[in-house]
């Protein structure tokens, strides 16, 4: 509650603002997403693609789909690793600060779904920090913990990969961070209607 | 802006119809719009009397059943697999889905929204085209499901599609036979014979005034009442029963049935005082019930490719499901089955033929294994074996190459017709199991001489078999060399016993089902191995050993043991019950998965049929005890 009043008075950009604003309502939207880093270190290391997809009524929307790589130049160049895949990449290119402005616009306020979710969103969190802005306030699941809460496993975890094969999807060549939020999404929904949740 | 996932949607619909009509960027757009649904199994898409949707569906994985439910009773009218489309009602009707969508297992399906695909049908005729029919086609059709690839339809049957046909109007005789009634009646046999025709009217211009039949000639011929040169009158039956044309099978089978009689004459008016116009025999009926097995066997013995014995062996399946569900004995519908598959074989291996030219030697292709039990209801895997006449030394070479040339075109056209290649490789196209009379005779000495000997260990398949086509004697040869050779042979039988028991028990020691413990299969029930087989392998074991030819169907094995041996019959009786229940299980669990239903998903079962199963396994348990006990089973145990 304090938290809230401590906002006012903060001077945050526009589109946080915006975001802030809605969460008065609860919203029926779910954002399956994933993102690519280049290491393990919310404080060190930086994202280089989010690719994000949405979920209304158990649908998939196709056409609700965010994905952008940011192409870190001078992370990649400081750290003496090659940028090919900034370059390679299909996704339209932004750079970070607009990249995040974007996808926080696209996620609004709808219930976050990923994989790890934790540490992408303490990723998320750090580039927000950044800029100003405040945490996401967005509700998360992890679509991990729903799997481990269905077979009732706890002392092991599960990549993406072997979740995408133990539910049979379809693996694409080329892996982007678009292709792993529609599993991610496709997961989540079997996940959802196995564990019952609304 | 790009999308990778609409991309990657569009560069799976493009491999199917109707996408492949329209162009890639257009199919992006579309891919835009669509809506992805994941459906757990048996989870409902939409159902009769729904509202429409706003889109079709395309299935991207898994199954969708589209049925309709009539008594209370789910009856399947289609399956959709990968690829195909349904749900395509709104594009044509205005009224709720006639018809339900259901997941046959976790299925993903694209919803493509109604509004974005409209405008590509109406710029496209061939997608036009594709839709109405996959729309009105009806999806019993096997031929058409053929033509078109893959078909799913949202038209409704309120009535079971057979009993649509019965109420066909049929199909009959136009031109019957028509004499006066000066003939002789040997004129008239005379005239029968020459057209093929059992039945011939007698008319008196242009109206029926009797009718002979087959029937007549031996009652009243050959008996030698009537004389064979008097006139067609003293023979005739008369007045004949007449109906209209455009006559139902129903009602044609009433009328029949009221009359007892086997020929209708068909007239202008229904009346005998007008003209004739074709006649309807009971075979008439017979054939116009269309998947009917004599009708099957007809279509077999047409087919020419590998494609309409695939149709042929389809309805097959169908008349199975059909059979089952009205409960008609299992041992017929085996029998059936038998027949129908049997004549695939024959036809296969006459396919090969006219490929290849006709054989330099006589033969003999025998089906083994499930086939030569004529107990095979599902699409299970082939075995055959190839004898052929012994031939002199400098042609053998020859000749065992044609027939291994034969075998390998006749065991390729069933794979294609849905019959997989043995995995044991048991196949007459096998250089080991094609191969003159004398190396066979040898082969089934040594097997049954010195079994267990040796690395080629027998498999017991190659003692039910079956001839499918080629010379009879070769296949009695090989009949009284194993019989002869089972006299008192104490080792063989103790092989065989072995072999019998050897398999996993089916219950543990507390009655609970023995299940897969680990692979693909885990917590499943291995009906098969655990089941059936021990079954099998008990009967030909008894069946040997008490030298009854002639008999290969389980079923049958046991009754007649039954019979030969009063003391068991009891338990004889029950595992003749047994084997049947057994066998009803895996079929409908091989038609409910399309696989050989080896294995059964206990989760799945209700208590009763559970229980019923269970019940099923306890015979085998006593036939074990009386095996053991007629037979020293030491050597190999």
């Amino acid at each position: 509650m304090l938290d809230w009043l401590k906002n006012i008075n903060k001077d945050y950009p526009e589109f946080w603002k915006d975001y802030l604003s809605k969460f008065d309502k609860k919203s029926n939207r779910y954002v399956a997403f994933s993102l690519e880093t280049t290491g393990l270190n919310p404080r060190k290391d930086v994202v280089l693609s989010i690719g994000a997809i949405g979920i209304i009524n158990d649908q998939v929307i196709v056409g609700d789909v965010f994905e952008i790589a940011i192409p870190q130049y001078k992370y990649l160049h400081d750290n003496g690793l090659n940028h090919d895949f900034g370059m390679e990449s299909l996704q339209p290119k932004l750079a970070e600060p607009a990249a995040i402005e974007n996808f926080i616009k696209f996620i609004d306020n709808a219930v976050l779904v990923g994989h790890r979710t934790y540490f992408d969103v303490e990723m998320l969190n750090e580039l927000l920090e950044k800029l100003g802005c405040g945490r996401l306030r967005n509700e998360a699941l992890d679509i991990e913990i729903m799997y481990k809460k269905l077979h009732d496993i706890s002392d092991k975890n599960f990549a993406l990969d072997e979740l995408a094969a133990h539910y049979k999807l379809p693996t694409t060549e080329h892996v982007s961070t678009t292709d792993d939020a529609y599993n991610i999404a496709l997961m989540f929904l079997k996940l959802k209607s196995k564990l019952g949740l609304r | 802006m790009s999308n990778a996932i609409a991309q990657r949607i569009a560069d799976f619909l493009k491999d199917y119809e109707p996408f492949n009509f329209l162009a890639y960027d257009d199919l992006v757009k579309i891919a835009i719009t669509v809506r992805v649904h994941n459906l757990e199994k048996n989870k409902t898409l939409f159902q009769i009397n729904d509202a429409l949707h706003d889109s079709f569906y395309v299935v991207s994985s898994g199954i969708v059943n589209l049925m309709v439910v009539s008594d209370a009773d789910e009856m399947l009218l289609n399956k959709c697999h990968t690829g195909d489309i349904f749900g395509l009602r709104p594009f044509f009707a205005k009224n709720n889905y006639q018809m339900t969508a259901k997941a046959k297992d976790d299925c993903i399906v694209y919803a493509i929204p109604i509004a974005t695909f409209k405008p590509y049908v109406s710029q496209n005729q061939e997608v036009l085209d594709f839709l109405l029919e996959s729309f009105a086609t009806n999806s019993k059709n096997q031929a058409d499901k053929q033509a078109k690839g893959l078909l799913s339809d949202t038209v409704a049957f309120n009535e079971n599609q057979s009993d649509m046909l019965y109420f066909q109007t049929l199909s009959y005789n136009r031109n019957p036979l028509k004499v006066s009634a000066t003939t002789t009646i040997r004129d008239v046999a005379q005239l029968m014979t020459d057209n093929l025709l059992d039945s011939a009217l007698i008319t008196d211009q242009a109206c029926p005034i009797g009718i002979v039949t087959d029937k007549d000639f031996r009652a009243k011929v050959a008996t030698g009442r009537i004389p064979v040169l008097s006139l067609i009158p003293t023979l005739m039956n008369a007045p004949v029963i007449t109906v209209t044309e455009n006559i139902s099978v129903a009602e044609a089978q009433l009328v029949m049935l009221k009359h007892g009689v086997t020929h209708l004459c068909v007239t202008l008016d229904g009346t005998d005082k007008s003209e004739v116009k074709g006649i309807i025999s009971e075979h008439d009926l017979v054939v116009a019930q269309a998947n009917n097995p004599g009708v099957l066997l007809k279509e077999i013995k047409k087919s020419n490719s590998a494609k309409e014995l695939k149709i042929v062996r389809d309805k097959l399946y169908e008349i199975i499901q059909s059979s089952l569900n009205r409960t008609i004995p299992l041992t017929h519908i085996n029998s059936i089955a038998g027949e129908i598959t049997l004549a695939i074989v024959k036809r296969a291996v006459e396919l090969a033929i006219l490929d290849l030219g006709s054989p330099p030697a006589r033969y003999a292709w025998l089906c083994i294994g499930s086939q030569g039990r004529k107990e095979q209801l599902l699409l299970t895997d082939q075995d055959s074996i190839l004898i052929f006449e012994d031939v002199p030394a400098d042609k053998y070479r020859n000749t065992k190459d044609y027939f291994i040339r034969l075998a390998k075109k006749a065991t390729g056209t069933l794979e294609k017709v849905g019959y997989k290649m043995c995995s044991q490789n048991h196949m007459a196209s096998n250089m080991l199991w094609c191969k003159s009379l004398t190396d066979w005779v040898k082969q089934y000495n040594n097997w049954m001489n010195t079994p267990g000997e040796k690395s080629n260990e027998i498999s017991s398949v190659f003692f039910d078999y079956e001839m499918a086509i080629g010379e009879q004697k070769l296949e009695d040869a090989l009949t009284d060399v194993i019989f002869k050779n089972a006299k008192n042979n104490v080792l063989f039988f103790d092989y065989l016993g072995n072999d019998a028991l050897r398999k996993p028990p089916a219950l543990t020691f507390f009655k609970k089902f023995n299940v897969e413990e680990e692979g693909t299969f885990k917590g499943k029930f291995d009906i098969k191995n655990r089941g059936i087989l021990p079954l099998v392998d008990a009967a030909r074991l008894l069946v040997i050993s008490n030298s009854i030819k002639g008999i290969n169907s389980t079923y049958h094995r046991y009754k007649h043991l039954a019979i030969i041996d009063p003391k068991h019959a009891e338990i004889y009786v029950n595992c003749a019950e047994a084997f049947l229940e057994l066998s009803k299980f895996r079929t409908l669990e091989g038609l409910k998965n399309d696989d050989d239903g080896q294995y059964i998903d206990l989760e799945e079962m209700s208590k009763v049929d559970k229980e019923k199963l269970k019940h099923a396994l306890q015979p085998m348990r006593e036939l074990e005890e009386l095996i053991k006990d007629n037979y020293q089973l030491t050597q190999f145990s």
